[in-house]
C-alpha cells in the first residue's frame, strides 16, 4: 500500500469514508471480522463493504442498545467485531450496555463513533458529541483513542482489532481533514506522539483539531515562542510518562479537544499532574460545559475557543 | 421422557432455591421469581438442552441465557443438579468474594454464559449468539428466559425485531409470565396486556402454556419446527410457586427466609 | 488532444475500467466502482494528474465523463 498516495486520498475523503476503505482491507486479513451497525452503512463509508462481504456485516437497524448486545454476543462466539454509528448513539444511547457487556463481562469489540465533536453542528447538538470520552472513561476495561487524521485511523484500527480489550475510536472532522501525519510514523495505542518539538509551552491535543493547534504553533514561532505540539491520541490508557515529562520541561500546558473540558483529555492530563509536584500551569481548551446554538463547524469551533486565533490567544494570555 | 424424573428435578431445584436463600439470611434473595421459573428450568436442564459436564464449553453446546438475571437461584440450583456446581457452592451465595452473587456472573466453566441482571440485555446477547450460530453454520440452540416485567424494556423489542429479521429459528425465548414485577402487578405498573399477541405480531412463532405443567413444557420445547422464525413460549406461572406462603405474594420478590420460615416451608416438600 | 488522452487514462485507471471497453457516455453510479468513494478517488486522482485543486461545487456537479470535460475547461485543462 503506497502510504503517501493514500494519505492525500484519505484526507480528502475524511475519516468516515476512510473507515469504509479500511474495512475492506481488514476483511482480507481477518476472516472472522464482523462489522455491525445501526442503519448507518452509508455514513460510515460501508456501502462497498456491505456489498462485497454481506456475511461479515450485520445491521440491527436504529437500535443501539441491541447493537451492543448483539455485537457482544457475536464477539463471545469468536468474531472480531467492529460496531459503528454516530458518536452520541454509539456511546451515550447504549452506555449501560457498554458497561455491562464490554466493561463488566469484557466481551471485546471495537466501537467507531462517527462524526464526534462539533462537525455536525448545523444539525444541532443531538448530532454533536462532546460527552463521549467523559462517559466512557469511568467504565473499566474500555480504551479510548481519538485518531488525529484518517491515516492515524488506519493505524488505530489495525492495532485495535487485536488489542487486549474493547476500544472506542472517536472520529472527528468531515471530508477534507487536515493532514497531521504526512509520512509514516510509529504508532502505538497508549503512546503520545510529539508532532512538533519545542520548549516552555506545550499544546496537547487529540483529534483533527490538532490541525488548528499546529497552525497556532506556527504563528507562535513567528512570535519567538517555541511551542511544542503533542498528539495524545489515546485518552485511556493515558500516557502518564509523557505528561510528567512535558510538565518537567514546560511552564504552560494547553490541552485542546473537541469535547467538554470536564471529563475528557484536559481532565485526564489534570489527573496525572495532580499526582506530581510541578511548576506547570494547565489550561484546558474545549467546550466549557454548555450547549451553544447550532451552526457550522467553523462557527462552533470559534465559539468554543477552538479556532486557530482563539487557541493562539489562549497561549499568549497565559504565557 | 420420564415425567417423574423431570418432576423430581424440579423439586430439587426448589429445594436448592430455598436452601440457598435461607443461607443468605438477612441479605435476602429473589425467591419469588426463581420459584416461578423452576419448572421451566427443570425441563430445559434435565431433558432439552444439549450440555454436558465433560464438554462444558464445547462449541456445539446449547446456550442458555437467564435474561431475568435476578432469578439466578433457579439457575444455580439447576447447575447444581447438573453437577456443574457443587451443593456447597450454594452456601457462598452473596458472600464476600463469592462468584455466586445476587445476579449471575459470567463463568463459562460453571455453565454461566453471561453476566445478566440489568434487565432487557440478555435477549440482545442471545440474538448475537444465535446469529453467530447461523454464520458459523452450527446447530446449537440458544435459549433465553425473560421476565414479564422485563418486557417493559424497549431493548427487548429491539431484540425481537432483529431476531425475526435475521430469521433466528435456532432461538427459543421463554417468558416467565408470573404477572408481577418488583413493586406490584404488571397490570398496575405497566400493563403488558396480551403478551402473546405482541410477540406474534412481531413475527415470532408464539404459544402460551401453563408454565408449571411439566409435560406441556416438555412437549412445547421438544417440538422442533424450523420455519425461519424465533420461537416464543409465554409460560403462565405463579410467582413463588411451590410454597403456599410465597405463591402470588409479591413480598417474596426479594426477601429473607428466616429459620422459622424455612422450617415451615420445608414441610411442603 | 493530449489532455483528452490523459483524462481518459486517469478516468479508466481510477475507476478500474477496461480502456478497450470504455464508453464516454459513462455517468456517476453507472458502475459499482463509481460510487461516492470512487468519485472522491477520481477527483483526487484528477487533481494529482493535472496538478489542480477542484472546488467543492465542481466536485458535486461532476456527474459524468462529458460533464467533467466541461468542468475541467474552467481549470484550463480543455
Amino acid at each position: 500500500m503506497n502510504i503517501e498516495n493514500n494519505i492525500k486520498l484519505w484526507s480528502s475523503l475524511g475519516m468516515r469514508a476512510t473507515f469504509g476503505l479500511i474495512a475492506m482491507e481488514l476483511a482480507k486479513y481477518h476472516p472472522n471480522l464482523m462489522i455491525t451497525t445501526s442503519d448507518v452503512s452509508t455514513s460510515a463509508g460501508l456501502d462497498r463493504y456491505k456489498k462485497k462481504y454481506p456475511d461479515k456485516f450485520v445491521d440491527v437497524g436504529i437500535a443501539e442498545q441491541n447493537l451492543i448486545g448483539v455485537s457482544a454476543g457475536l464477539s463471545s462466539e469468536g468474531f472480531k467485531v467492529i460496531s459503528t454509528t454516530f458518536a452520541p448513539f454509539q456511546t451515550l444511547r447504549c452506555c449501560e450496555q457498554i458497561k455491562v457487556n464490554l466493561g463488566y463481562m469484557k466481551n471485546k469489540i471495537c466501537m467507531v463513533g462517527l462524526a464526534s465533536g462539533l462537525v455536525l453542528g448545523n444539525l444541532g447538538f443531538t448530532h454533536c458529541c462532546i460527552e463521549d470520552i467523559g462517559s466512557l472513561r469511568s467504565i473499566p476495561n474500555i480504551s479510548i483513542v481519538v485518531p488525529s487524521d484518517p491515516f492515524e485511523l488506519f493505524k488505530t484500527l489495525n492495532e485495535a482489532i487485536d488489542y487486549k480489550n474493547s476500544v472506542y475510536i472517536r472520529l472527528t472532522a468531515g471530508s477534507n481533514t487536515k493532514i497531521i501525519n504526512s509520512k509514516d510514523y510509529k504508532f502505538k495505542i497508549g503512546k503520545a506522539v510529539e508532532i512538533l518539538p519545542g520548549e516552555d509551552v506545550a499544546i496537547i491535543g487529540c483529534g483533527n483539531i490538532l490541525g488548528n493547534c499546529l497552525e497556532a504553533a506556527s504563528i507562535l514561532r513567528e512570535k519567538k515562542i517555541q511551542c511544542s505540539v503533542v498528539n495524545m491520541h489515546t485518552i485511556k490508557p493515558i500516557d502518564n510518562e509523557k505528561i510528567k515529562d512535558i510538565a518537567k520541561k514546560n511552564k504552560l500546558i494547553v490541552t485542546v479537544e473537541e469535547h467538554n473540558v470536564l471529563g475528557g483529555l484536559g481532565t485526564s492530563v489534570a489527573e496525572v499532574l495532580s499526582n506530581e509536584r510541578n511548576n506547570c500551569k494547565l489550561v484546558r481548551v474545549g467546550i466549557n460545559d454548555f450547549y451553544s446554538s447550532g451552526g457550522s463547524y467553523e462557527y462552533l469551533k470559534n465559539i468554543y475557543g477552538l479556532s486557530v486565533e482563539k487557541i493562539l490567544e489562549t497561549v499568549l494570555s497565559n504565557t | 421422557m420420564n415425567i417423574n424424573k423431570l418432576k423430581n428435578f424440579a423439586k430439587n431445584i426448589r429445594k436448592n432455591i430455598i436452601f440457598t436463600a435461607f443461607k443468605a439470611g438477612s441479605k435476602s434473595a429473589h425467591v419469588g421469581g426463581a420459584l416461578s421459573a423452576a419448572d421451566i428450568m427443570a425441563v430445559l436442564y434435565s431433558e432439552i438442552m444439549k450440555i454436558k459436564k465433560s464438554k462444558i464449553i464445547d462449541d456445539n453446546r446449547d446456550r442458555f441465557i437467564l435474561s431475568k438475571g435476578h432469578a439466578c437461584l433457579a439457575l444455580y440450583s439447576a447447575l447444581v443438579e447438573k453437577k456443574f456446581l457443587k451443593k456447597k457452592d450454594l452456601e457462598t451465595f452473596e458472600s464476600d468474594g463469592s462468584n455466586l452473587l445476587g445476579h449471575p456472573i459470567i463463568n463459562k466453566l460453571s455453565g454461566i454464559e453471561f453476566s445478566t441482571g440489568s434487565l432487557g440485555m440478555g435477549l440482545s446477547l442471545g440474538v448475537g449468539v444465535a446469529l453467530a450460530a447461523k454464520r458459523k453454520k452450527k446447530n446449537y440452540k440458544t435459549y433465553v428466559v425473560l421476565g414479564d416485567g422485563e418486557c417493559n424494556e424497549g431493548s427487548i423489542w429491539e431484540s425481537i425485531l432483529s431476531a425475526n429479521h435475521f430469521k433466528l429459528d435456532n432461538m427459543i425465548i421463554i417468558v416467565d409470565r408470573n404477572n408481577f414485577q418488583q413493586t406490584g402487578k404488571n397490570s398496575s405498573i405497566m400493563d403488558l396486556r396480551n403478551l402473546k399477541n405482541k410477540f406474534k405480531s412481531f413475527g415470532c412463532e408464539t404459544v402460551e402454556i401453563d408454565g408449571h405443567n411439566i409435560k406441556k413444557i416438555y412437549e412445547t420445547l421438544i417440538n422442533k419446527k424450523l420455519n425461519n422464525k424465533p420461537k416464543v413460549i409465554v409460560a403462565n406461572t405463579i410467582k413463588g410457586k411451590g410454597f403456599k406462603l410465597f405463591e402470588n405474594n409479591n413480598n417474596w420478590h426479594h426477601s429473607a427466609i428466616t429459620k422459622s420460615i424455612y422450617k415451615e416451608i420445608l414441610k411442603e416438600l | 488532444m493530449k489532455n483528452k488522452n490523459k483524462y481518459i487514462e486517469i478516468f479508466t485507471k481510477s475507476l478500474s475500467i477496461d480502456k478497450k471497453k470504455f464508453n464516454e457516455k459513462i455517468k456517476y453510479n453507472d458502475i459499482p466502482e463509481w460510487d461516492s468513494i470512487g468519485h472522491m478517488t477520481l477527483m483526487s486522482d484528477l487533481e494529482t494528474g493535472f496538478n489542480i485543486s477542484i472546488e467543492t461545487d465542481d466536485i458535486i456537479d461532476f456527474s459524468s465523463f462529458k460533464k467533467g470535460m466541461e468542468i475541467l475547461k474552467k481549470y484550463k485543462i480543455f
